[in-house]
């Protein structure tokens, strides 16, 4: 349109001029800057390629042609746009009504299904109370009931072994047995007691079969050394709860031990080890001591293995002690005859007292040996303590015998005065038989006790056979003799313990024949000078009889002859000793029996010297009959 | 029947021999107690313990008979010799005499004891060094003549007294499996717990004698 009206441009004012303006704006019109204007131009020069004027004419109507066809073809392709479009419509329609369809079924299922779900829960809710109580029901079942294998061990096998689980169970049925009590103080009572009943069933079936099997393993340890299983041991253990049963199965294995001990005895005793070494007991019978000897150790070893047997039989059982050493006592009980009998034949045929002191001896300490292992009623021991009694009683029979022959037949005492034969020797078998204590392991006591019994049965014949023996001689051959017995028995007793009041009792002898032989040597040396007259008138002179020398044969004349000899002996003092006092075998008696001899003659003449110078006796001549003065005298003969 | 495994398979017996005062009664309550007993009293005749040991894994009661070194007792103790599988001669290293009566008890432990018996010879009181008065060399020498086995111990440490003991019951053990000690003859100190079924066990010995058969 621009190029429609250029001739108005220059008739019209500038500014007010709309065609002016117009032209203005178009020559303002920067063409490079609009782009739409720029597309448009291109657009234009696609089509219009001839400028001329029919093409200038029907620009226009080309441009609304144009247009025209480019708004059908946008029509066209809207056209299918929107076709789909609407498919999409129809589709989601059909999507949002099938949705609506199934919320409603869900809604529908949903109210359905409602009941089913609280049954479910409720079911559930059981179900869960069910688990609990069934867990408190196998709970309970295994507290208080056995279970399969439990009762297939408890009732063991046919062949009658026992399973170690035997013991298990037979514990489990106890503590079940025992849980009932507190079954019982709840409210379940009925329970608690048929279960109570049953195990209780069980228990004694099963104790009965333990008590079974027991004593037929008990038979069976008869071999030298008893294997005693654990499970023996267990079994032990288990039938404590049943005394009787126990005592029954531990007497099956006395009995199976006792025969056994036997059989090794025997075999100790005639058999020996392997090839002879150690040989036979019965092989040493003819020396009593070593065969008793051997015996009774062996019975010792016996006893202590046989005690370990019981103990390891009966470690696990509390309190056994009582039943244990009964049963050793009865285990060792069938030794004592085939031991008894032995050992009395020894005896009885033994003489000697030496050995039978010794065999005593020897059965004393086997007494107190033995007697640490079994206990004091076991028959082993009361064997061994009758035995004992026997060699004692025949040990002092024989020392008896031994003394009555002594007396039967009493020697004569020798010349010489000194012991006889038999003294002698009986005094050696004394010394032999004491010695044999040295060899022993008696309690002091028993030492004592029996030191006391063979001296009085020694000693006492032995002084009445001195006595027997002495009895024909003359004072003091006797005397001298019995002091030489007597020191005899005295040095031998000397030696030994517990002889002190024998010792007394022998030197108060001894005391009482040296009084006599004392007196017997003063009076004969008084005798022989003749002063015995003087001296014995002294002794009964009374006032009334006048002065001594008027007596018969107290004259001064006989007086003075008399001193006069006893001046003689004072010079030769020994030629006065009785020939007796020689003989004394121990020189400490005899000097002191010649001590007190001379004193007594001292003072008798002492009594005599005072006598004669006492002016009232009428001896005129005094000093001159009694020349020397006592204290001379003394000094003379001490 | 049961077959269980057994506390022990063998007992073996020993006895302790040698002169007083040389350390018999404390080697065996060392051995036994692992322990040293001060101030021990003179045995009194004959006196006894126990102990299990293992030898070979093999489980062994050891009855151990300790007699007393007195002479006065050596009537009673001679009796003990019999049936020891072991004998264990024990003297003082301080006191020559002592050891100078060994030959004695040699003899005796010969002659009263079956031949395999073991015999072992301790030399005690080694802790007392100072005070020997016998060389381990000349005992050694003794050892080796006699066939003995030999060391020497102390009761009070307790220096190879253990050793002593096992070694006896080694040797033992030995003889057994040799076949020189014949378990089945009485008193050969040596008694066998069967593992074995009963049966064989009393294929050699005698059928059990009717009790007071021989009185």
């Amino acid at each position: 349109m621009a190029d429609k009206e250029p001739g108005d441009v220059a008739s019209a004012p500038a500014s007010n001029n709309p065609l002016s303006r117009k032209l203005s704006k178009i020559l303002e019109t920067r063409l490079d800057n609009d782009k739409d204007m720029l597309e448009a131009l291109k657009a234009l020069s696609s089509f219009f390629v001839e400028n001329n004027l029919r093409s200038r004419r029907n620009l226009r109507s080309d441009i609304e042609k144009r247009s025209l066809a480019i708004n059908e073809d946008f029509l066209t392709a809207f056209q299918v746009v929107k076709e789909q479009l609407d498919d999409v419509y129809s589709d989601v329609q059909a999507m949002n009504e099938c949705c609506l369809d199934m919320t409603n079924r869900l809604k529908a299922a949903k109210a359905k299904t409602h009941h089913l779900i609280s049954q479910t829960t409720s079911l559930h809710n059981e179900s869960q109370k069910l688990q609990v109580k069934e867990q408190v029901a196998q709970a309970f079942l295994d507290k208080f009931q056995l279970k399969p294998d439990e009762i297939k061990s408890l009732r063991g096998t046919r062949d009658g072994a026992l399973q170690p689980d035997f013991f298990k169970a037979l514990s489990r049925v106890k503590q079940i047995h025992s849980d009932c009590k507190f079954l019982l103080r709840t409210n379940h009572q009925t329970a608690g007691l048929e279960i109570m009943e049953s195990m209780a069933l069980h228990q004694e079936s099963a104790y009965e079969r333990l008590y079974r099997w027991a004593q037929n393993q008990c038979r069976l340890v008869t071999q030298d050394t008893p294997d005693v299983s654990p499970l023996l041991c267990q079994a032990m253990e288990a039938l404590q709860d049943r005394p009787v049963l126990l005592k029954y199965s531990l007497d099956e294995f006395g009995k199976a031990r006792r025969s056994s001990v036997v059989r090794g005895f025997i075999d100790a005793l005639t058999r020996g080890g392997p090839g002879g070494t150690p040989r036979p007991i019965e092989l040493h019978s003819h020396d009593p001591l070593r065969y008793v000897g051997d015996m009774l150790a062996w019975l010792h070893q016996a006893s202590a293995s046989e005690k370990e047997y019981l103990q390891s039989l009966l470690k696990s059982c509390t309190a056994a002690n009582v039943q244990l050493d009964e049963q050793l006592g009865h285990i060792t009980q069938g030794v004592c005859t085939p031991f008894k009998v032995r050992v009395e034949q020894v005896l009885v045929s033994e003489q000697d007292p030496v050995t039978l002191y010794r065999l005593d001896n020897l059965l004393k300490f086997y007494h107190h040996t033995i007697g640490q292992i079994v206990n004091t009623e076991a028959a082993l021991l009361s064997t061994v303590a009758e035995i004992q009694d026997l060699s004692h009683r025949m040990f002092f029979n024989s020392l008896t015998s031994h003394a009555n022959k002594l007396l039967d037949k009493v020697e004569l005492p020798p010349s010489d005065l000194g012991p006889t034969d038999s003294l002698t020797q009986s005094l050696q078998l004394l010394r032999d038989v004491l010695a044999c204590h040295d060899a022993s392991v008696v309690p002091i006591d028993d030492k004592k006790q029996d030191y006391k019994q063979i001296l009085s049965c020694v000693i006492d014949p032995l002084l009445q056979m001195c006595s027997m023996s002495a009895s024909r001689l003359t004072t003091v051959d006797m005397a001298a003799y019995m002091v030489n017995c007597i020191h005899l028995m005295n040095s031998t007793l000397a030696l030994y313990e517990f002889t002190d009041t024998r010792l007394e009792m022998l030197n108060a002898q001894t005391e009482a024949h040296v009084d006599t032989l004392v007196s017997e040597q003063a009076s004969y040396i008084l005798n022989r000078v003749g002063l015995a007259q003087m001296y014995g008138a002294l002794q009964t002179y009374k006032t009334e009889q006048g002065p001594l020398s008027s007596l018969p044969g107290l004259d001064e004349l006989a007086v003075k002859s008399a001193v006069n000899k006893f001046d003689s002996y004072l010079a030769q003092p020994d030629s006065l000793t009785l020939p007796q006092f020689h003989l004394i075998l121990s020189s400490s008696v005899r000097e002191s029996a010649t001590k007190r001899s001379t004193e007594l003659i001292c003072q008798a003449y002492k009594q005599v010297y005072i006598a004669v110078l006492d002016p009232t006796h009428g001896y005129k001549d005094g000093p001159a009959v009694v020349p020397r003065t006592p204290e001379q005298v003394v000094h003379l003969l001490c | 029947m049961a077959a269980g495994p057994y506390n022990y398979s063998y007992i073996f017996k020993y006895i302790i021999i040698g002169d007083m005062g040389v350390g018999k009664s404390c080697l065996l309550h060392q051995f036994t107690e692992k322990k040293f007993m001060a101030d021990c009293p003179h045995t009194i005749g004959v006196e006894f313990g126990t102990r299990i040991i293992e030898v070979a894994s093999q489980k062994i009661k050891l009855q151990i008979w300790d007699t007393a070194g007195q002479e006065r007792f050596r009537a009673v103790t001679r009796s003990y010799y019999r049936g020891a599988a072991g004998a264990l001669m024990v003297y003082d290293i301080t006191r020559r005499s002592t050891y100078n009566h060994l030959s004695s008890w040699l003899t005796d432990a010969r002659n009263l004891t079956n031949p395999n018996t073991v015999i072992f010879l301790i030399g005690n009181k080694c802790d007392l060094d100072a005070q020997r008065d016998v060389t381990y060399e000349e005992a050694k020498q003794f050892a080796e003549e006699n066939g003995l086995m030999f060391l020497e111990c102390s009761a009070k440490t307790g220096e190879n007294v253990e050793d002593a003991f096992l070694d006896t019951a080694k040797k033992i053990y030995q003889n057994i499996q040799d076949g020189s000690l014949d378990l089945n003859a009485a008193e050969s100190g040596v008694q066998h717990k069967p593992a074995t079924p009963r049966i064989t066990m009393n294929a050699g010995v005698q059928p059990p004698n009717k009790e007071g058969c021989a009185c």
